[in-house]
């Protein structure tokens, strides 16, 4: 059994279903992302997961609990990271982290140390008794991240922990949820970041309209689009499509392009070896090409190809 | 144990915000002496002043009668011991005021007794030397006191008058004005009690009202929390619902109760209030009345969802309990039966109470009161758990 058990989650908002009969299970240990664009359904189901509000159906089990059942036996076992900053900003970060310390039962000694702790964990043992209105977007974020971790969680769940932050404190944050990772503590990582859920995660998910459109290991994922990279092309007018796919030497199948406002994209294997052809095709199909780009395969590729929706739009 | 953490922490936000501590602590111990030596004559006080006469020039460009009661019956010859005034015209005023000779300076305009007639807000225009500050809010709240208490007057009459008997709504303001200040200035004290100073007025009538404002201020932040991250982040903490809204009741309890000791010692230490001769009678009533507040906050925080529909009902709920509960005009402004049926306020009850204790009365005398005003506490909080218990099926039905 996973430390995470979700079968058939859905969630309604009068007539709209935000989560459509999601289930999957995160085993302990692992660190996985869960990926889509904004109103994709990750923060509903993070939400129901944390059991803020319970699913209209389906089910929860954390470490084997119920979650809807014994929510606050559940959620002892979970830290969350919300996605904006929860913090109490007229006290300083170790006051923060004693609040938040004391409101999961933690006391004392034992309160102090892991106070201690987190503040190395999370950089700012220099700056713990300053107020956190003073704080820069991204220690703010570390002091959220520390606030999540002072019960020593079996699941830690992040929501987009990064956004609008400065590439230094993004790195400190990433390096330390791989290093919770690798010290044992599980991770749902959830972000429409394709690099950072790369980077830190092992099993992925992709959520696209309340559902779970693909999941598995990032090679797994990748071999859905076959390897095969993204030529983008960028024009000021459009092209015919047909006349582009009429060229033989191209051969091009017409569900492997995607044309969207002044923006084309191609997915084959040998991007290089096409790429004059596709130029000349594209310019006599009546387009003014502005830029190329050449693409390796990734998540995004991914989640492009499964729902010709880019992540960020 | 969380809901005592919680507490805390309420605590110490509150504690570090200056602006709140400012509006909580100095501002009713400095309203009760302004308003204690400004009303001493009108309760029949024979108190020594702690403020220093000053000079006012009045520039009265009303059209209608309260321009004229304000100018002459309250400012010219109502607080003779407090105000010397001097009518004058714009320029005078300002030649006055440029070279110190009056402190400060009070135009009446000319739509002042329209204004008040129709119910609006009566604006005049008060400039002050610097060094004038005090006397500038002084006169402030005489004014405020004065529009306020004509207003009433004034909506009393149009409820008092028939109807159809429209020659009759035209009689002069002016017999009104006077009324109140008749009224004012009559002592509500019994043969056997003893009579209650301006300062001991007013301390009372302030400090129940600041002691609402605390309980309004917190039940703002509790609502403020509420539409933050933070709230949702509690809820999935190991705090329960219950422990959270037994721990903002015990916050808001414990920083009111702090607030009422200190208005009684500032009081008591600054103007020489008398809050009776029963120490536990004052105790008992007070942490009942800020039990009772504390209790109504809580459940007000649980019903309202946004900051933006609290500030703008609660501040007025606030002004109008205070206004009708005797915190602004005096009681004895008002009817006896009106001063009976405003007792289902807590704040009215409260002020009443505390009245009878500086009158004279014993612990036996506010037992029944205090009952009321826990009761009213308890029941708030049963409603409050009840409304969060309903909001959670709810969400699970």
């Amino acid at each position: 059994m996973g430390i995470l058990e979700v079968r058939n989650l859905t969630k309604r908002f009068k007539a709209f279903e935000a989560v459509k009969e999601v289930s999957f299970t995160i085993e302990k240990g692992e660190s996985y992302g869960l990926l889509g664009p904004n109103g994709a359904g990750k923060t509903t189901t993070i939400q129901m997961i944390s059991g803020l509000f319970p699913p209209t159906s389906g089910t929860i089990e954390v470490g084997g609990i119920d979650m809807v059942g014994k929510p606050k036996r559940a959620q002892g076992l979970l830290g969350i990271v919300p996605q904006e900053i929860a913090l109490y900003q007229s006290m300083s970060a170790r006051e923060n982290l004693i609040f938040w310390g004391k409101m999961y039962g933690l006391n004392g000694n034992h309160l102090q140390k892991r106070v201690n702790e987190v503040l190395g964990i999370i950089g700012l043992e220099d700056c713990a008794r300053e107020k956190v209105e003073t704080f820069s977007g991204g220690m703010k974020r570390r002091v959220n991240i520390g606030a999540a971790i002072l019960h020593n969680p079996d699941l830690l769940i992040m929501d987009e922990p990064t956004v609008g932050i400065d590439p230094q404190s993004r790195t400190h944050i990433l390096e330390t949820v791989k290093r919770l990772n690798s010290e044992g503590m599980t991770i749902i990582y959830t972000s429409h970041y394709m690099e950072e859920v790369e980077y830190l995660c092992e099993k992925i998910g992709i959520m696209d309209h309340g559902q779970f459109i693909t999941s598995g290991t990032i090679t797994e994922l990748r071999e859905t689009i076959g390897d095969r990279s993204r030529i983008v092309m960028k024009f000021t007018q459009k092209p015919e499509l047909e006349r582009v796919i009429e060229n033989p030497a191209l051969a091009i199948r017409k569900e492997d392009l995607l044309l969207k406002d002044s923006e084309l994209t191609i997915f084959h294997k040998d991007p290089q070896v096409v790429l004059s052809e596709l130029i000349q095709s594209v310019t006599a199909a009546g387009a003014e090409i502005t830029s190329v780009e050449i693409v390796e395969p990734n998540l995004e590729s991914v989640f492009l190809h499964l729902t010709g929706r880019s992540l960020r739009d | 144990m969380g809901f005592w953490w919680l507490a805390l922490k309420d605590a110490l936000i509150i504690g570090r915000d200056r602006k709140a501590l400012l509006t909580l602590v100095f501002m009713p111990i400095l309203l009760i002496g302004i308003l204690g030596a400004a009303f001493g004559n009108m309760l029949g006080d024979e108190e020594p002043e702690s403020i220093k006469k000053f000079s006012v020039a009045v520039v009265n460009l009303d059209e209608g009668e309260f321009g004229g009661v304000l100018q002459k019956d309250v400012l010219m010859e109502g607080l003779p011991e407090l105000v010397s005034a001097q009518s004058m015209t714009e320029k005078e005023m300002e030649e006055q005021l440029k070279q110190q000779k009056m402190s400060v300076g009070i135009i009446i305009p000319s739509d002042f007794t329209n204004h008040i007639i129709s119910g609006d807000e009566a604006e005049v225009k008060i400039v002050s030397i610097p060094s004038a500050s005090i006397q500038s809010m002084i006169v402030e709240n005489i004014v405020s006191q004065f529009t306020q208490s004509a207003a009433v007057n004034v909506i009393g009459r149009q409820m008092a008058l028939p109807a159809n008997t429209g020659a009759d709504s035209d009689v002069p303001a002016v017999a009104v004005q006077e009324e109140s200040f008749k009224m004012m200035k009559e002592e509500a004290v019994s043969q056997d009690q003893q009579p209650v100073s301006s300062f001991q007025y007013y301390a009372a009538g302030m400090g129940v009202m600041f002691l609402m404002m605390t309980v309004i201020t917190g039940v703002s932040a509790m609502i403020e929390e509420k539409e933050q991250d933070v709230y949702n982040r509690l809820l999935v903490s190991q705090l329960t619902n219950y422990e959270y809204l037994f721990g903002k009741f015990i916050g808001l309890l414990f920083m009111s109760s702090v607030q009422f000791m200190i208005i009684i010692l500032g009081t008591s230490a600054l103007y020489g209030v008398h809050w009776g001769e029963s120490f536990a009678g004052v105790t008992l009533l007070g942490i009942a009345f800020v039990f009772s507040v504390s209790g109504l906050g809580v459940l007000l925080g649980s019903l309202v969802k946004t900051e933006k529909t609290f500030n703008a009902v609660g501040m007025l709920v606030t002004q109008i309990m205070a206004a009708v509960g005797g915190s602004m005009v005096p009681l004895y402004a008002f009817p006896d039966w009106l001063n009976e049926l405003v007792k289902i306020l807590p704040n009215a009850l409260a002020l009443q109470t505390f009245l009878e204790l500086m009158s004279g009365g014993r612990l036996s005398n506010v037992l029944a009161e205090s009952g009321a005003l826990f009761a009213i506490g308890f029941g708030s909080l049963a409603i409050a758990a009840m409304v969060l218990s309903r909001r959670r099926r709810a969400l699970h039905a």
